[in-house]
């Protein structure tokens, strides 16, 4: 897709085009509409909300101090997540986070009731919503670290095979089989939640 | 399996578990789960899978994310003056961003040898000619950089041409 056609389609592109010409509202309003995604992305795939946080602000001072060099090649959406995903994978390749990852069983264990926000739910339905999100945490953490990635861009953030692989830097078959091997690894991990 | 749903195209059921199939096809991917098992089978499963994804709510932001952001981004401090000279020709192809930037080097190099041969001289603020000397050094070097990138282009040139 040319420059001149990601620009005129994506709204979000022209917006950075004018952050790039010097206009700070417009990085404003980019960081008003994608803050909460990329934040609420990068919990999901370390775990964390204090480093999610630390990695959607380092995200963000990297669109700002790409902003002379902004080409829209892309989608706004899908350099934004290209850099956050680019972010996050470091991060889990860390050595910190593998030290953090035998901690993963305290941490889970430990989690706040804050996922679960219906005041009309029973105490039991509570615990059971609640031991099942920890389930997911679990079972999404058990994915191969860009598998994770992919099925967070692609459940929560509703991008498309191709925006995917273009975040990812691979081919559409390949997010695809990336894609079809991570749900068929949530489905055996999640089995006995069919019945609840 | 011998399903051509399953076997050749799975992403099908993904779309229909998460609610992204237009009414036909819909429709019509209905009509094989009704006599598909295996097909039924990754459809439920699928489905438990994505209610199961949508009840893990993600805490919400900090309300001094944007004010820790803006501080970060105050620290960083305005643009340098060599990234507002080299901002014009970032958005260039390399063809053409080349000659200019040769052309620009060479004007700036002629006008500080012009500078200093013409005239009685003139006393200069020691830190004033550090400062050039530099940006005289950063320039060439950039050129040196450019050069070597306009080689390596060529090169790509020559290898797409043969392709």
């Amino acid at each position: 897709m040319g420059v001149a056609a990601v620009a005129a389609m994506d709204y979000d592109a022209e917006l950075m085009l004018r952050v790039k010409a010097g206009d700070g509202i417009s990085f404003g309003v980019l960081l008003e509409k994608h803050r909460a995604s990329v934040v609420h992305f990068l919990y999901r795939v370390v775990q964390e909300q204090g480093v999610a946080e630390e990695l959607a602000q380092e995200v963000f001072l990297r669109v700002y101090r790409a902003r002379a060099s902004y080409e829209p090649t892309a989608t706004f959406k899908t350099w934004l997540f290209r850099i956050a995903a680019h972010l996050a994978l470091n991060w889990l390749r860390d050595e910190k986070h593998q030290r953090d990852q035998e901690r993963l069983d305290d941490v889970l264990a430990d989690l706040p009731g804050r996922q679960i926000t219906d005041g009309r739910l029973s105490v039991e339905q509570k615990l059971v919503r609640h031991v099942g999100v920890q389930e997911v945490r679990r079972a999404v953490a058990l994915l191969p670290e860009k598998q994770r990635v992919a099925v967070l861009m692609h459940k929560y953030e509703e991008m498309g095979y191709s925006e995917i692989a273009n975040a990812l830097g691979c081919s559409e078959s390949a997010v695809k089989s990336m894609l079809y091997r991570a749900y068929r690894l949530l489905r055996a991990h999640l089995a006995h939640m069919r019945t609840t | 399996m011998n399903c051509p749903i399953a076997d050749h195209n799975p992403e099908l059921l993904l779309a229909y578990a998460a609610g992204r199939l237009d009414l036909t096809t819909t429709g019509a991917l209905e009509q094989h789960l009704a006599g598909c098992a295996a097909c039924r089978s990754v459809a439920a499963g699928q489905i438990a899978v994505w209610k199961a994804l949508d009840a893990w709510e993600a805490p919400a932001v900090s309300p001094d994310f944007d004010r820790r952001l803006y501080r970060r981004i105050e620290q960083e401090g305005p643009l340098s003056w060599w990234d507002r000279l080299a901002r014009p020709f970032r958005a260039m192809p390399l063809r053409q961003a080349l000659p200019l930037t040769a052309s620009a080097g060479l004007l700036l190099m002629a006008g500080l040898i012009l500078h200093r041969d013409s005239g009685p001289i003139t006393p200069v603020a020691p830190h004033r000619e550090i400062v050039r000397a530099k940006q005289v050094e950063r320039t060439l070097d950039d050129l040196d950089l450019l050069r070597q990138f306009g080689a390596s282009g060529s090169a790509e040139g020559v290898h797409r041409d043969a392709l």
